[in-house]
C-alpha cells in the first residue's frame, strides 16, 4: 500500500511540476529570439496560464496530502537509517522540503486570488513572484524526495 | 480588492508556521510507532511528528488573525507583502536549516 501511495505521489507530483513550470516562465519576460521565431523556451511559456491555475492549487493539495501520509514511514524508516550512516546534510534536505510544502499550502490561497483577479499592473508582480516561489518550492521538493527515494542507490 | 482576508491567510500562515516550528508549538503530536494523536508530550511512546501540528497550530492561528482584521483594513494593504512576507519567512527558514549543512 506504502509503495501504491508513493508511486501515485510521484506521478501526482510530476504532473505539479511539469504545471507550474509552463507558468512560472509564462510570466517570465523573454527577449525574442533573434531571428524573430518562437524557440522552445517561447513556445513552452506560450500557453494559458491563467488556465493552469486551479489545477496547480488542486495538485500541489493532493501531493502534500500524499506526502503528509507518506511522512510517517518516512520517519520510522527512513530517518533513522540516516542518522545511523550519519547523513545529516540528506535529512536536512528533507527538513526543508517539509517546511516548503507546508509554507507553500498557506500560500495557494494568496496565490489562487492573485491569478483569479483581472491582471492589471498592480497585480502583476504578487502574481508572478508567488508563482516563482510555489516553483521553488515544487522544484525543491520534487529532488529532495527523488533523492532521498534513491539515497541507498546513490550513496556508496 | 476583495477576499482580501485570503491574503492575509497567507502571509500570516508563512511567519507563523515558523513560530510554531522554532517554538515547538505543535497543536497535537503524532507517535507513528504506536499510530496514535497526542496533545502533550509523550517521551515513551517512540519517535515523534511535529510538522502535523505545527501546520495546525500556524493555520487556525492564521485563520483567526485574518477573520479578526477588519475588511477595510484587509482591503488597504498593498499586495507586495503578498510575496514579499512569505519570501523572507522561506528566507529565514533557510538561514536557520543551514545547521545541517555545517
Amino acid at each position: 500500500m506504502i509503495v501504491v501511495l508513493l508511486i501515485v505521489h510521484g506521478l501526482l507530483a510530476v504532473a505539479l511540476l511539469g504545471a507550474i513550470t509552463h507558468q512560472a516562465l509564462s510570466v517570465a519576460a523573454l527577449a525574442p529570439s533573434a531571428n524573430g521565431r518562437w524557440n522552445f523556451f517561447h513556445r513552452f511559456r506560450g500557453v494559458d496560464a491563467t488556465a493552469y491555475t486551479t489545477p496547480i492549487v488542486v495538485l500541489f493539495a493532493v501531493t502534500s496530502l500524499g506526502g503528509a501520509l507518506l511522512y510517517p514511514q518516512y520517519r520510522i524508516d527512513v530517518r533513522p537509517a540516516l542518522e545511523d550512516t550519519q547523513n545529516v546534510a540528506a535529512n536536512g534536505v528533507f527538513e526543508i522540503k517539509e517546511h516548503l510544502a507546508a509554507i507553500g499550502v498557506g500560500l495557494l490561497p494568496a496565490y489562487w486570488l492573485f491569478w483569479r483577479r483581472p491582471h492589471t499592473a498592480e497585480t502583476a508582480a504578487p502574481r508572478r513572484y508567488l508563482t516563482w516561489l510555489l516553483t521553488f518550492f515544487v522544484w525543491w521538493s520534487f529532488i529532495a524526495g527523488h533523492v532521498l527515494n534513491n539515497i541507498r542507490g546513490l550513496l556508496p | 480588492m476583495k477576499d482580501s482576508r485570503l491574503t492575509i491567510f497567507s502571509i500570516a500562515f508563512g511567519v507563523l508556521y515558523l513560530v510554531a516550528f522554532y517554538y515547538d508549538l505543535a497543536l497535537f503530536r503524532y507517535y507513528p510507532e504506536v499510530s496514535e494523536f497526542h496533545w502533550l508530550r509523550r517521551d515513551d511512546l517512540g519517535a515523534v511528528i511535529l510538522w502535523y501540528g505545527w501546520i495546525a497550530t500556524a493555520g487556525l492561528a492564521s485563520a483567526a488573525i485574518a477573520y479578526a482584521v477588519p475588511r477595510s483594513m484587509a482591503e488597504r494593504l498593498w499586495p507586495g507583502w503578498a510575496w514579499i512576507i512569505p519570501t523572507a519567512s522561506v528566507v529565514a527558514m533557510l538561514i536557520y536549516e543551514r545547521r545541517w549543512f555545517v
